[in-house]
């Protein structure tokens, strides 16, 4: 299998002298084409900042980062820009939809800034909002619509210029438990039968067991892995929820 | 704690954002008390005739419109700032009443500090910005002596106060206008799209066309009431503009929108959005500039237009700085002697010309013209061989060849409403021994003799001029131009001194000096306006960018997280701000082209050139300010953090 996404000794310090702040200390990983890769830790533990890292919208101190046989930390500012536009696909938190622009509007973004064909773009919009079930919703605006709704519409947005590799950063934070796992499910669907390669960072085990493996961090370095193989989803969430509590965080912090 | 101290408090604290209204209150308290100063200067009320004294309480009381609307509008830019701050008062448990009273207390001690330091400044800069503006006007014939009026002063405060007062209620007033949750989200939600009303956007051309027939036709004088017509005229198109935007700007949009092939081609969908987005309050502001623009474009083109004619006519009537009418080789000498002392104007030509003067009886004409009569009913003749020559040294391209006992009249005074035809018409000269007919063929819109020694100066034949001279009088004109001749006061005196009266001397200077205190009110108040307005439309789209771009910050930094290049979005911005920026000026200068038309009729004069130099003048800063705006508006989009 291919590797997609291979990150070497990558450290993030923060600050000037006097007040440093080191946030990722040696940060090893690889990810192959398929898979669905969680990234879990306490809060503070630098999942966030090596998701930034990861998907070029943050750079990285040191170390090198290769995304479908790119070495991003050697393109430029114009080239990265285009680069995500073409190869990368991100789920925030907070959506990050434009009020502006209708859902629809929204899902096509990707693709009219790459300039595809009105028809094609049609099209596509189509197919994905059938996917994500938000068929209904494509004329509305965001602020007509539920936080589930809006968060599908992100996926879909996410999705559309079929990228190499997904980025979500806790796309369930702000959702219902309802929501939360319509949407794992669509992520966890587009896993498997489209083969999309995700990378999710959480602190949400129930969110990390729809996942086919998951990284721990805890102070800026990798503390251990979980993968899921052949075990249910509930024996996985079992696992997951052990090693959090090996890692020391309260459980009150995890959920 | 009392309120009035969380109010004094407030203001201290946050004195940057404060900082921008008081700024603009201040400024419009200077400009207005300035002008009201000048209003009530006892010099220019003694120098103004009832035409500009109407002049001036119609300008001042546009000022009053403009200052409101300007400080109006500041402190809505200033209160949505605040909204979220007034959400947290009230969310911690501070009653309405309360929160109001602040809010009213902070507004009205803001405003009461900018009223007192604005009319101290005022007073202090007032004089130096007269004489600035005065200078940059080239008025230096209107000698004002500046003085504080206390008439102005109370006029200022009274104004003021009552604008104040109403921002400081409309302060009191925004936490029972919003509900607790809207001050949390102010600008999240999109305004409601109008609908592209092809009625609104009819009735908005009949409104429109309506103010424009009012004020070409109101120059013909049907309609007798001037200052409810010019209300008409200014509600007419004001409110027909609005519509206008409302309607087309949406009908644009919404068109480039269903048209998915350009709509969906890159960073398209991202400015059209966001304009319809902002639709209502696009339609106002882009209201508010098409007028500013409109009223700036016919203050200055006023002006200008006032000052291209009087100095052009000035220049037609004077062609030469000195001239007259040779009194013997003696005289002359002792002219150029002085001529040759003066060190800051030197001769540049000098030219002699003969001349034959005449009692005249113009029997054809209804109306001669007016050199006519100043020259007692008598005609200049002179050979056309003198003016085939003299048009040659002044660079005019133009030869006359009569024959017989034809005529051309030189008219530098030619109005096509007024004036004799000439063509066919006759003059009956009292020339000696026997009266002689002269037939005019024709005339030109120029003259080579100045006014005085001119008067009506007619060209014929030189055998014919030879034939009068030998039993009439030759003079001889003497005509010089100087360096300078403008500022030649001095020199003019010193020749006027040595000239007697019969010399008719004529000169440039006087006539000039003349024509420019006349007018040098007028195009005082036009300049005044004209900046007053450039600045004001300047600061609005200023203020209007500022709010725009701080609130879409957070949707470009999406826009470049999902991959959208800086490149790409300053082009985007560009468009937005060029729709912003395009509309408003074509429809402003559409109103102004036809104001300025009225206003042409009125003066019965050709304003074509002056007003194309106004327009294209106001474009070119309109133009600067567009760049600006793009700059900074990108600046703020792109700042990491916020600040």
């Amino acid at each position: 299998m291919k590797v997609m996404l291979e990150a070497g000794n990558v450290k993030k310090v923060y600050g000037q002298k006097g007040h440093i702040y080191t946030a990722l200390k040696d940060i090893n990983l690889e990810i192959k084409e398929g898979e669905f890769v969680g990234i879990m830790g306490p809060s503070g533990s630098g999942k966030t900042t090596l998701l930034n890292i990861l998907s070029t919208i943050d750079q990285a101190t040191s170390g090198s980062i290769r995304i479908d046989g790119n070495d991003i930390g050697k393109m430029k500012e114009e080239q990265l820009t285009s680069f995500r536009r073409e190869k990368l696909g991100f789920i925030f938190q907070d959506y990050n939809l434009l009020d502006t622009l209708t859902i629809e509007e929204n899902i096509v973004l990707p693709l009219a800034l790459s300039k595809v064909k009105a028809k094609e773009i049609d099209r596509r919009v189509k197919e994905i909002a059938g996917k994500f079930g938000i068929e209904d919703i494509l004329s509305k605006f965001p602020y007509q619509v539920s936080g589930g709704q809006k968060q599908r519409a992100a996926a879909s947005r996410a999705i559309i210029a079929n990228p190499s590799l997904i980025f979500a950063d806790e796309p369930t934070g702000a959702l219902d438990s309802k929501s939360a796992t319509a949407l794992l499910q669509s992520l966890s669907q587009l896993n498997v039968k489209d083969h999309a390669t995700i990378m999710m960072v959480t602190h949400d085990a129930f969110a990390a067991s729809f996942c086919s493996r998951v990284l721990f961090i805890k102070d800026g370095v990798i503390f251990t892995e979980l993968v899921k193989g052949e075990t249910s989803r509930q024996e996985y969430f079992q696992k997951i929820l052990d090693v959090l509590s090996a890692l020391g965080g309260g459980k009150g912090d995890l959920i | 704690m009392t309120l009035f101290s969380i109010a004094r408090k407030n203001i201290k604290r946050n004195f940057y954002n404060y900082f921008l209204y008081f700024a603009s209150m201040i400024f419009s308290i200077v400009i207005f008390f300035t002008f009201v100063s000048l209003q009530y200067n006892d010099q220019i009320v003694k120098a103004t005739t009832m035409k500009v004294d109407g002049a001036f309480k119609a300008a001042s009381v546009a000022l009053i419109i403009f200052v409101s609307i300007f400080i109006w509008y500041s402190n809505a830019f200033f209160t949505r700032k605040r909204k979220k701050e007034v959400g947290l008062y009230s969310l911690l448990g501070v009653k309405k009443k309360q929160i109001g009273l602040m809010l009213f207390y902070e507004n009205f001690v803001m405003g009461i500090l900018a009223l007192v330091i604005g009319v101290i400044l005022g007073a202090l800069l007032s004089k130096f910005f007269v004489m600035l503006l005065m200078k940059l006007v080239g008025a230096a014939a209107v000698d004002v002596h500046f003085m504080i009026s206390g008439k102005a002063i109370i006029e200022t405060v009274i104004v003021f106060a009552i604008v104040i007062l109403i921002t400081s209620f409309e302060g009191y007033r925004l936490i029972y206008r919003f509900k607790l949750i809207e001050l949390f989200q102010a600008e999240k939600k999109g305004e409601s799209t109008p609908k592209a009303s092809i009625f609104a956007a009819i009735f908005a051309v009949i409104l429109i066309g309506f103010g424009y027939w009012l004020a070409l036709d109101m120059s013909l004088g049907i309609w007798s009431n001037f200052l409810f017509t010019v209300f008409l005229i200014l509600a007419a198109v004001v409110i027909g503009t609005y519509l206008f935007f409302r309607s087309l700007s949406v009908y644009l949009l919404k068109l480039s929108k269903k048209n998915k092939r350009y709509y969906y081609n890159g960073i398209n969908i991202i400015g059209t959005s966001q304009l319809l987005y902002r639709i209502r309050g696009n339609a106002r502001v882009l209201t508010v500039i098409a007028i500013l623009s409109a009223v700036t474009l016919c203050a200055f083109g006023t002006s200008y237009s006032l000052y291209y004619t009087n100095k052009k006519s000035v220049e037609t009537q004077y062609p030469f700085s000195f001239a007259y009418i040779s009194q013997g080789p003696a005289l002359d000498h002792k002219v150029n002697e002085i001529l040759d002392q003066a060190k800051d104007h030197k001769v540049t030509n000098t030219v002699s010309v003969p001349a034959l003067k005449f009692e005249a009886d113009l029997p054809d004409m209804d109306n001669p013209p007016s050199q006519y009569f100043m020259d007692l009913r008598r005609v200049t003749l002179m050979p056309q061989s003198e003016f085939n020559k003299l048009a040659g040294e002044l660079g005019i391209d133009d030869k006359i060849h009569l024959k017989g006992n034809h005529a051309i009249a030189l008219d530098n005074e030619y109005n096509a409403n007024y004036s004799p035809k000439y063509k066919g018409e006759h003059a009956i000269i009292h020339s000696k021994p026997n009266k002689a007919t002269l037939e005019f063929i024709g005339f030109k819109e120029f003259n080579l003799l100045n006014r005085e020694v001119g008067g009506l100066t007619v060209v014929v034949n030189d055998q014919l001029f030879n034939q009068l001279s030998k039993a009439n009088p030759v003079a001889n004109i003497k005509e010089i131009n100087v360096t300078n001749a403008a500022d030649a006061g001095q020199l003019s005196n010193k020749l006027a001194d040595i000239l007697p009266e019969k010399a008719k001397f004529s000169d440039f200077y006087k006539a000039y000096k003349g024509a420019m205190s006349a007018s040098g009110i007028m195009i005082f108040m036009g300049a005044f306006l004209g900046l007053v307005f450039v600045l004001a439309t300047g600061s609005i789209i200023y203020f209007k960018q500022l709010t725009e771009a701080t609130a879409d910050k957070d949707r470009y930094d999406i826009l470049r997280k999902i991959g959208v290049s800086n490149k790409e979005i300053k082009g985007s911005i560009a468009k937005q701000i060029l729709f912003i920026f395009a509309l408003p000026l074509i429809l402003g200068i559409l109103h102004s082209a036809f104001a300025l038309a009225s206003l042409s009729k009125l003066l019965g004069q050709n304003i074509v050139i002056p007003v194309l130099i106004s327009m294209g003048v106001y474009t070119l800063i309109y133009i600067i300010y567009y760049f600006l705006t793009v700059n900074s508006y990108d600046k703020i989009v792109k700042a990491k953090k916020r600040i």
